[in-house]
């Protein structure tokens, strides 16, 4: 009775998958007369439109039933997995599959539109991060909080980056400061350029350095022969790291370059080490790794996922 | 700009291991009793909490560099775990989001999680919040909360990059007790050598089916041993018939091509 159950489902969700690619294929059809390139104010009413449209659509659905809301969602998450699923494993070219002229893969062409979609969807979430943002440092200056001068900091950052960088996307050859003492002349461009390649990579540079500090400490603390395991982990890296600098090479430089005796180098027995034996746990992990994505892919497509957020109510 | 597409062996290998996992999820459905090992890294977590209360001091958890994955969901629904025991002992738990889908989904998902255990009042809005998209801003934003916080436990669960080690040695610097599980395999050495408990590779997809012995996780679980096993199968037959001189080396050959990306 069980597998009869499960056979029904299964047979639902294939007929539903090949009714949901022919009304992706149709729908791609139907929409691409009116999705067509366009500029000046044409562009301008298509991007009006389609927030307008989007405005309503949210506030339809905000109204729905939770239960109705939980079904979209389900929906449009097989839609979606459906077609990058079809994308990927229907071949690019079948005379079996695809009946059209040239016999290619109709959703091919698609799925560059279809990722810079997405790409735009993400782009609304822009305003949340910085809404979020400017709430938190907004409240720990008017409150007085420890250390409310880096939100003053903060601001000003933001703000300085958000202007420069839009003056100097649209504008860079603009003016700002023209023969005032010695200064001659300041463009937008040079402003941004001071902030970002002047200010901001020297940080990141700064705190990517302290990485090497961090992995000094973390060896220091970590590498302790407290097991033969430990032990045999410490010979390794001992070789592993000897191998990649001078003084390691210059240990066994006087072993030949070919031969037996060359394996005993210390170069060629740090990059055996590396490429051969820590390579096949590191691939070792990395099955079981894809498998697991496989598996959760599989159940977040199919709505098999249980647990946290996905049970909930929307 | 043409896409790969998946040849007949690549198809196959995925659709059985797809149906092997789907078996098994209805079979533990159906009610068959599935073990699943200790994970000493998963079963610190209530430790870690317990630690935090105890000392007054707020958790923090970090769900990597990675937007909307299935990578960031795994580390979400953690996450819900770990803020339902911070919301049960009334302790503050801070969640620093790498992007704003994240931000709304896990502000969500632990204002719920206070709610359910009835202390919607212990709530902090402010303690959820949106750091950066950027690498380095976000771990430096990380490593500022963890040291003016004082965090008694840091969890990190997610996809990481070179910020692994930057956070969990700040961690380290405040005497925090932290745990970690990453997909990354470039980061894990790194957790291993500065955390307290690291859950490495697949343990990381294993963590939601350990902490709620969910059916349909269990049986999940199980099929993704089933589906490793299989692909250690095909790693046997590839390695066994690769000499030259073997009549079956030809196996080995097609097996190579047939998986080689693009192939």
């Amino acid at each position: 009775m069980q597998a009869r159950k499960w056979a029904i489902v299964a047979a639902i969700y294939a007929v539903s998958g090949l009714l949901g690619a022919v009304a992706l294929w149709g729908l791609t059809h139907l929409l691409s007369p009116v999705f067509r390139p366009a500029t000046g104010v044409a562009f301008g009413l298509a991007i009006a439109a389609s927030v307008v449209l989007w405005i309503g659509l949210i506030a339809v659905i905000h109204r729905l039933p939770a239960a109705v809301k939980k079904r979209i969602v389900v929906t449009a998450t097989f839609v979606a997995g459906l077609f990058y699923v079809l994308e990927y494993y229907l071949p690019a070219k079948s005379a079996v599959f695809f009946w059209r002229a040239h016999h290619t893969n109709p959703f091919s062409p698609m799925i560059f539109t279809v990722g810079d979609a997405v790409s735009v969807i993400f782009g609304f979430t822009f305003f949340l991060a910085a809404f979020s943002l400017s709430l938190v440092h907004g409240k720990s200056i008017a409150a007085r909080r420890p250390g409310y001068h880096n939100s003053i900091a903060f601001f000003v950052a933001f703000i300085m980056m958000a202007v420069f960088g839009l003056w100097e996307t649209y504008s860079p050859d603009t003016t700002l400061i023209h023969h005032i003492g010695w200064i001659r002349r300041v463009t937008a461009h040079q402003v941004y350029d001071h902030l970002f390649n002047s200010m901001y990579v020297p940080l990141t540079a700064t705190l990517f350095s302290v990485l090497s500090f961090y992995m000094a400490t973390a060896a220091f603390r970590a590498f302790r022969i407290r097991s033969a395991e430990a032990a045999f982990m410490m010979v390794a890296a001992f070789f592993c790291m000897m191998g990649q600098v001078p003084l390691g090479m210059w240990l066994t430089h006087n072993l030949p370059l070919h031969g037996p005796l060359s394996h005993l180098r210390m170069e060629a027995m740090a990059n055996w080490t590396l490429g051969v034996i820590s390579m096949a746990g590191l691939r070792a992990v990395t099955f079981g790794v894809l498998v697991g994505g496989l598996a959760i892919s599989l159940r977040i497509w199919l709505n098999l996922e249980r647990g946290a957020f996905f049970e909930q109510e929307l | 700009m043409s896409t790969q597409h998946a040849n007949a062996l690549q198809a196959a290998i995925v659709a059985i291991i797809g149906v092997v996992i789907l078996y098994m999820i209805l079979s533990a459905r159906g009610g068959r009793e599935l073990f699943i090992r200790r994970i000493p890294g998963l079963a610190a977590i209530d430790e870690a909490v317990g630690r935090a209360t105890e000392m007054g001091r707020p958790l923090l958890f970090s769900t990597g560099l990675v937007g909307v994955d299935i990578d960031t969901l795994q580390a979400l629904a953690i996450a819900q775990y770990v803020s339902r025991l911070a919301a049960r002992y009334g302790n503050r738990l801070i969640v620093p989001a790498v992007d704003p889908v994240i931000f709304a989904i896990a502000e969500q998902l632990v204002r719920e999680a206070y709610t359910a255990e009835g202390k919607p009042e212990a709530f902090r809005s402010d303690d959820i919040r949106f750091l950066s998209s950027e690498q380095f801003p976000y771990a430096a934003g990380v490593m500022g909360i963890i040291n003016r916080e004082r965090v008694a436990s840091t969890f990190f669960f997610g996809y990481f990059y070179a910020e692994a080690l930057l956070l969990s040695e700040t961690g380290q610097e405040v005497g925090a007790i932290q745990i970690a599980g990453t997909p990354a395999t470039t980061q894990i050495p790194f957790f291993l050598a500065s955390c307290d408990y690291t859950i490495i590779g697949d343990e990381f997809y294993a963590a939601s089916a350990y902490l709620t012995r969910e059916p349909t996780l269990l049986g999940s679980l199980v099929g993704q041993d089933i589906g490793k096993a299989l692909l250690m199968l095909l790693v046997i037959i590839g390695t066994a018939t690769a000499a030259p001189h073997l009549p079956l080396h030809v196996v080995s050959q097609w097996l190579a091509r047939m998986l080689h990306p693009g192939g």
